[in-house]
């Protein structure tokens, strides 16, 4: 009871400082902000945080806002990520940026943290709560280029291989909707056979492994990022020629286009979202903290490497990681004046 | 015909095997050509993984009810991680790398069973919470970093004589030694009679504690051998590479028809099982089966199968 009483104590402290600090509007040198993330078990993830991490401790260090901290839920379930929200509220953050584990299931929480006065800005994962902004990714649009490329290199078509997502996902069904536009505007391609590759290289490479002794000859693999290296491995481990396969960014992916370029000059495309779409997030919120009018559908744009840039563009990528674009508080600025 | 019945219900492993075939029979005879074998050989690569795995899985099921490891994916991903990094892509460090999966193995094993023993926690949760620790480790030490595998291992790994692949071969040999183990010595039977009834095992003299230490550790053990051939056989580590591994070394121990309640497992079910499950995914991926209708067939077929392979008790 007596643990209870000094939560609320706390609580009410906290409520009345935030309080107390309302009227300077402008300023965010005492404003904390905190990422809500649903999940950290893949690469994109890791470089996310990582994005989201540096640029945080540079501006609480600049002294742009007071706290930027990032918390990761376990084990990606939207109830434990509304708990957290629900902590995070109680906590007294003034903006929670959050990539949420569900578009709807979420927004109970969401809304919580609104009528509590706190900026809700959602990115990559986003929510539905009108009270929250979002900042979404053209998904139907990555889609669609792939075949845009495709038909580029391949005047007379052929038969494509697509690998999809995880089954069930919005980002699934965006990008696939997009191949399905692609392959309608370009009637020379044909969508041969179709696999969940979960986004994961081992997934891809066992599905894709699984489907190709029923293929005719794939002239293309269409893809969502993540899953390229694994469909390349599947080919030559079937002893088939390696069809152009579109990429997602990640590091192995571009070593072994690299590879291959060197090799016998093969040519592709890669495109994927930067994790530092994190960083977008976090100016965003802090702009809307400092005031700003910052409109509440946000479209980034995704990040595509072509033949010519494949050097810088691994140049530019850790490790183990995905290519990165980062945005520093002009960045995010110049963005948002150039989506007024 | 008659024969064959009896065979089948005295040997509940043979469902998985017949549903295998069948499985493959149906795709084969859908693709034209020589597609067929190729895709049979392409099953044999991919179910040794889940064998590996799977047997490991199987002697901790053995030990009866409660008794499951949930921390193999992690294992299997720390492993590679781990062992990518002693190896570094060269030849020579292979059996250190090899080693040091093995001792992470070792490690895990001692973990989880000492938070079954020392702290008494429920197997289920103890293996669980244990598995977090192993991932974070893994994603804290490897950041993702893909470090490519050395030339030796990729080849064992992924070479095939006469379309048979090696270590599809090198796992078969493997699993008639667990065989021999699970069913002839004293600590596979020790194992099985830990699962029947505990207390009476502990009477009859068997060290119980013992046998659970060894038997945990053997799971994490072939969990982290089946993390450095995994990274072998697909390029290196990533993070999320032991995932599906969670729920399909479940799966591939009670469709195999050994009993989810312990006491009484087989080996070559896990084999029969682990091709049946790739095989099931590559028909309906072959068939163009829609994501959702994939994954309710896979639902039915897995409860038919049980179903049969599960009706050797009424016959005793």
């Amino acid at each position: 009871m007596r643990i209870r009483q000094s939560i609320l104590l706390a609580t009410t402290a906290l409520a009345l400082t935030v309080a107390a600090v309302q009227p300077s509007v402008a300023d965010t040198s005492d404003k904390r902000i905190a990422l809500s993330n649903n999940y950290a078990g893949n690469s994109w993830r890791q470089a996310m945080l990582k994005s989201w991490g540096k640029n945080a401790e540079q501006a609480v260090s600049a002294g742009t806002v007071a706290a930027g901290d990032a918390f990761t839920t376990a084990e990606n379930q939207a109830t434990e990520q509304a708990a957290q929200i629900q902590n995070l509220i109680l906590q007294g953050y003034d903006a929670i940026v959050v990539n949420a584990a569900s578009p709807t299931a979420l927004n109970g929480a969401v809304k919580e943290a609104c009528d509590a006065g706190i900026v809700v800005v959602s990115f990559d994962g986003v929510v539905t709560e009108p009270c929250a902004w979002r900042i979404a990714v053209d998904f139907k649009k990555m889609g669609e280029i792939q075949v845009d490329y495709l038909s580029g290199r391949l005047p007379d078509g052929g038969e494509l291989l697509e690998i999809r997502g995880l089954a069930g996902v919005f980002v699934d069904d965006e990008i696939h909707s997009g191949i399905e536009a692609g392959v309608a505007n370009h009637d020379k391609f044909n969508v041969a056979g179709s696999v969940h590759g979960e986004w994961t290289q081992t997934v891809a490479q066992k599905a894709v492994a699984g489907i190709l002794p029923s293929m005719p000859e794939i002239v293309a693999v269409v893809t969502q990022g993540g899953d390229g290296y694994g469909a390349a491995q599947a080919f030559s481990a079937a002893g088939r020629p390696t069809p152009i396969i579109i990429m997602g960014n990640r590091h192995d992916e571009l070593t072994w286009w690299k590879e291959q370029k060197d090799a016998n000059g093969y040519e592709t495309m890669s495109v994927s979202i930067a994790p530092g779409v994190s960083t977008l997030a976090f100016w965003v919120a802090q702009q809307i903290l400092d005031g700003q009018d910052v409109p509440k559908e946000l479209i980034v744009p995704f990040l595509q490497i072509d033949q010519a840039d494949l050097e810088e563009g691994l140049a530019n990528t850790e490790p183990g990681g995905v290519s990165n674009v980062e945005y520093s508080l002009d960045d995010a600025k110049a963005y948002l004046e150039s989506v007024k | 015909m008659k024969q064959l019945e009896m065979f089948m219900r005295q040997h509940p492993w043979s469902w998985s095997f017949l549903a295998a075939f069948l499985t493959w029979a149906v795709t084969a005879a859908y693709i034209s050509g020589t597609g067929g074998l190729a895709l049979a050989s392409t099953a044999l690569s991919f179910s040794t993984f889940f064998v590996m795995v799977g047997i490991g899985q199987m002697f901790v099921i053995t030990l009866g009810p409660g008794n499951v490891d949930l921390s193999i994916p992690s294992t299997i991903t720390l492993s590679a991680v781990v062992s990518m990094m002693v190896m570094d892509g060269t030849n020579a460090m292979i059996l250190p790398g090899i080693l040091a999966a093995v001792g992470v193995g070792v490690l895990v094993g001692l973990f989880n069973y000492g938070l079954i023993r020392v702290l008494t926690i429920p197997p289920i949760i103890a293996t669980m919470s244990s598995s977090f620790l192993v991932q974070s480790s893994a994603i804290a030490l490897g950041r993702g970093v893909k470090i490519k595998p050395p030339a030796a291992l990729e080849w064992i790994s992924t070479a095939k004589m006469l379309g048979v692949p090696v270590l599809s071969l090198l796992v078969i040999a493997f699993a008639i030694v667990m065989a021999v183990l699970l069913n002839r010595t004293v600590y596979g039977r020790s194992v099985t009679a830990f699962g029947q009834n505990t207390r009476a095992a502990r009477l009859a003299g068997v060290p119980i504690e013992r046998i659970r230490y060894l038997t945990y550790t053997l799971s994490a053990v072939l969990a982290a051998v089946c993390g450095v051939f995994l990274a072998g056989f697909s390029g290196g580590s990533s993070l999320n590479m032991g995932e599906e591994y969670l729920l399909a070394s479940i799966a591939v121990v009670v469709i195999g028809g050994s009993s989810i309640a312990g006491g009484n497992s087989n080996v070559p079910g896990i084999f029969g099982s682990a091709l049946f499950l790739f095989l099931l995914v590559a028909m309906l991926n072959t068939f163009g089966a829609a994501a959702g209708l994939r994954l309710i067939l896979t639902g039915l077929i897995i409860v038919g199968v049980v179903t049969f392979a599960g009706g050797r008790k009424e016959s005793r």
